[in-house]
């Protein structure tokens, strides 16, 4: 693994984050889309850390469900806020690692030098997902309604390109991989069975979950990062819906298996359809030095990884942890905090099983021993997204933000964060402690 | 060309009024056969039953959890490590069963793999009939039998392990017979000594979608080739130069595309006459047309200036120009006979004699086309079967003279293959061809450019000096 040879000239600090509250979709956000949940995170995090409005550079957003009609979110976000018109802006997806995506490449600007403070974060809104028409009427009505003079004959032309009347139909969306058909759920029920991981173990962890973050909840821990929505019709939304500071393994052991008969998963262990965003501020050690902000975490490392969609859908951060890791130049013992992206207490515990093989480690990394075994006890100190829930956009930024609030108490020194993606697409980032 | 009978047996109704009436008739399966790039997960969820208690455990293990595949092992006692390992490597656990368990209800297995390493004595056979006469009903049409054995030329074998060893060949020869009408293929491997780590190459591709014509083979496994420097199983020809002959038409043709398609850059060479198809190819291959008439006296030198030019030389050569200049020995003109054998095997051993001085790299692999009819005679083709002969003894002979070089040399024997030739031959001679085989079928070009392209890449290196049949078990020959 090749480590960097070149000594940073620069780097890129996280001086702090804000999150919207994160919700079931279809439920108090349905009225606001990406743009309004992004706008909503980044203003709340503008206020709380007021950068003069002519520092800022650029915008990095990440998203999933990208709106058809204004797919740079970015750009979106900050001309509905009344940014300068200077602050240039991008939009990113690389599914669930979107949200870090965005962040990498901000850190990667700063670095390079070619900004010093850049706004990185994500947004989803499921609520909001467009219905799409299928190709067909779209081949069909597009030269009308695009090209010039339409006589009544063109009309009949239409029909006959309709003919035969069938597919004409909307189809149900659906979190289907394009390449297999198959359905994130179904994926990682078949890595539960493949990596043996019991129904009973993921119930388990689902409940530790929910307990991690109501217990962050009550003790005022994301008070930090999480901002007051005004929703549309006025409603003001404080707290996470999805969090359930009362459920038990015993309640999630009467849920039905969702995706296979005979199955492990259930709602219980699984993410659920969420809307949110989180916003995070990024800047130059320097430029925060100078303007007299102190700097939560810096970043050592990103790596990414991909693997056949079709093999073993989420078992990406197995690859790209090791891999940010050792690019850190370090071992996953000496790391104080772990953070994974919980889609699936099944993925997760899929995950922690590779990195904790020794023939995982022979086999796949090119390594003689395994990774490591990943304490409890600093594992998803706060929760993860099985109880917080995952806006896909969001979750990165949200990750950063609560391990960098982490960091900046002092009590530790790095932080790995993982995190799977559709397409088997795995991202992985290495967080250090700013002295 | 299409198969009648094949075509016939994938009809619904046709499938409903055998069934109705119980007519015994055994209908050819449609075979399956892969498209396109070799894929990274060959077996991808594929149960593949594996009788242990030989040798091979551990290549076995991680060759099929990379391949994909999902192993049930049968294993007396406690199961060997090594498959727990690759289990929990590539997320594929084992599951084990007891040597005398019934296979699981509704188990549709895509392959029985048998590993006979440990067998020793005439007694100990007796396995083979544990193993297969309860299992065999679970193997799924279009299955695969693997046999693995030890070679029993290996120096130190006792004629009693020896004889052991080669009554395995026996039993699959006649087992590939009993499965064939099912589209099953059944394969012996003998794992010489030292040539342990060369098995996976060879039993994933058997157990892929890419050998469904060959069956009731042997393979023998051998260390003389030296390992190549790195084996990939997909794009393994990337950034490798070859050579085809004949390649305007039918298996040559089939072979550009088969190499073309792993990553190689192909020459596709045919004689004068035929540019506008050969063009066509080397065109749809990215390649690059070569007209020369390989019999002539200045083959070699023509080449080389070929590749001269190119600045490289050969990673990959196959012969598989070919000619049929059929008679009876009595009324056969001398012409005739020249021309098959200078075609067939001539311009074999002199262009390759001559590219190996200069134009063939280290690591290279040749691949020669003989014939079933070379192995056993056909009335009329005293000349062809003469040459495609040759081409046995020359691979066996050229092979230990090059494998320092790290060169693998092999050679393949088509069967009854549906091409432009086989579509002119009276049609009840066609039809008994066909129908005399294993598979009763006849095979397509891709076929034997998938096996060509197999041994052309880097991870055949347990194989040389050998020709292997692909022929859909035809019940003639050796």
């Amino acid at each position: 693994m090749a480590t960097r040879k070149t000594p940073r000239a620069r780097r890129a600090v996280v001086i702090g984050g804000v999150r919207t509250p994160f919700l079931k979709a279809f439920t108090d956000y349905t009225r606001m889309d990406t743009i309004a949940l992004g706008v909503a995170a980044t203003r709340a995090l503008l206020e709380r850390f007021p950068v003069p409005r002519g520092e800022l550079d650029a915008l990095v957003w990440g998203g999933v469900i990208l709106p058809g009609t204004a797919p740079n979110v970015g750009r979106e976000i900050v001309l509905d806020l009344g940014l300068p018109h200077e602050v240039e802006a991008m939009t990113v997806t690389r599914a669930c690692a979107s949200g870090l995506q965005a962040v990498a490449l901000a850190v990667a600007q700063i670095e390079r030098g070619e900004a010093d403070v850049v706004v990185a974060g994500g947004s989803d809104s499921t609520s909001n997902a467009e219905i799409k028409l299928p190709q067909k009427w779209v081949h069909a009505l597009a030269p009308l309604a695009l090209g010039g003079k339409v006589a009544p004959a063109d009309y009949l032309g239409v029909l006959a390109q309709l003919a035969p009347f069938t597919d004409l139909l909307p189809t149900r969306p659906r979190i289907a991989e394009r390449t297999t058909g198959e359905v994130m759920g179904e994926a990682a029920e078949r890595m539960a069975a493949r990596n043996e991981v019991d129904r009973a173990s993921q119930d388990a962890f689902a409940v530790q979950s929910h307990h991690r973050a109501a217990a962050a909840m009550a003790s005022g821990r994301f008070n930090d990062e999480l901002c007051v929505v005004e929703t549309p019709d006025g409603q003001r939304i404080h707290a996470d819906g999805l969090v359930r500071a009362d459920t038990s393994v015993e309640k999630l052991a009467k849920l039905r298996p969702v995706f296979a008969k005979n199955g492990t998963l259930t709602a219980g262990n699984s993410t659920a359809l969420t809307d949110g965003a989180a916003s995070v501020l990024l800047m130059s050690e320097e430029k925060a030095r100078a303007l007299g902000f102190t700097p939560r975490a810096a970043f050592r490392s990103f790596a990414f990884s991909g693997v056949d969609p079709g093999d073993q859908l989420l078992m990406g951060p197995a690859l790209a942890m090791p891999k940010a890791l050792a690019r850190a130049g370090l071992e996953l013992s000496q790391v104080s905090l772990v953070d994974l992206h919980e889609a699936f207490a099944a993925q997760v515990l899929s995950v922690l099983k590779m990195l904790a093989s020794d023939a995982f480690a022979q086999a796949r990394l090119g390594r003689d021993r395994a990774v490591g075994t990943v304490d409890p006890a600093r594992l998803n100190i706060h929760g993860g997204s099985l109880a917080l829930g995952h806006p896909f956009g969001a979750t990165g930024a949200r990750m950063v933000t609560t391990m960098a609030n982490e960091l900046a108490q002092g009590d530790h020194e790095t932080a790995v964060l993982g995190i799977c993606a559709a397409g088997g697409l795995g991202a992985a980032a290495v967080l250090e402690r700013v002295a | 060309m299409s198969d009648f009978l094949v075509e016939l047996n994938q009809n619904p109704l046709f499938q409903q009024v055998v069934k109705q009436l119980g007519l015994p008739l055994p209908m050819p399966e449609k075979l399956r056969r892969g498209r396109g790039p070799w894929p990274a997960l060959p077996l991808a969820d594929a149960k593949v039953v594996v009788f242990s208690g030989g040798r091979l455990d551990a290549e076995l293990a991680d060759g099929l959890a990379r391949a994909g595949a999902s192993p049930h092992v049968v294993a007396a006692g406690s199961l060997p490590s090594a498959w727990r390992a690759a289990g929990e490597a590539w997320g594929r656990p084992p599951v084990a069963h007891g040597p005398t368990d019934a296979p699981p209800e509704g188990l549709r297995a895509h392959a029985l793999v048998f590993d006979g390493t440990g067998l020793e004595t005439p007694t100990s056979l007796r396995a083979l009939y544990d193993a297969f006469n309860p299992w065999l009903s679970s193997l799924a049409r279009g299955g695969r039998v693997v046999v693995l054995g030890r070679d029993p030329a290996e120096p130190g074998l006792s004629a009693a392990q020896a004889s052991t060893a080669t009554a395995l060949e026996g039993f699959t020869r006649s087992l590939a017979k009993e499965v064939g009408r099912r589209g099953a293929t059944a394969h012996t491997i003998f794992v010489g000594a030292g040539a342990e780590a060369r098995l996976s190459p060879l039993v994933r591709f058997l157990l892929s979608d890419r050998s469904s014509f060959l069956t009731g083979q042997p393979w023998i496994l051998d260390a003389r080739v030296r390992t190549p420097a790195a084996i990939h199983f997909t794009r393994p020809l990337e950034g490798r130069l070859a050579l085809v002959t004949g390649a305007a038409r039918g298996i040559g043709e089939a072979i550009a595309h088969a190499l073309s398609a792993e990553g190689a850059r192909v020459l596709c060479l045919d004689r004068p006459g035929d540019e506008a198809p050969l063009a066509q190819v080397a065109q749809d291959v990215g390649g690059e047309p070569i007209t020369l008439d390989i019999t002539a006296p200045d083959a070699a030198a023509r080449l080389k200036e070929d590749l001269a030019r190119l600045g490289r030389p050969l990673d990959i050569l196959v012969h598989n120009a070919g000619i049929t200049r059929d008679k009876t020995l009595a009324r056969m003109s001398h012409a005739y006979w020249d021309q098959a054998v200078a075609v067939n095997l001539g311009a074999v051993v002199t262009l390759t004699d001559a590219l190996l001085q200069e134009g063939l790299a280290d690591d290279a692999r040749i691949v020669c086309l003989s014939s079933v009819s070379g192995l056993a005679g056909n009335v009329g083709q005293t000349n062809y079967s003469a040459s495609k002969a040759g081409v046995v003894g020359y691979v066996r002979a050229l092979a230990p003279q090059v494998a320092d070089r790290g060169i693998a040399v092999n050679a393949v024997a088509p069967g009854f293959i549906e091409t432009r030739l086989t579509a002119a031959m009276p049609a009840a001679t066609r039809e008994v061809a066909r129908r005399l085989s294993a598979l009763g079928q006849g095979g397509e070009p891709r076929d034997i450019a998938d096996l060509v392209c197999f041994l052309s890449s880097p991870g055949a290196y347990g194989l040389t000096g050998r020709s292997q049949r692909a022929c859909g078990g035809m019940f003639i020959g050796a």
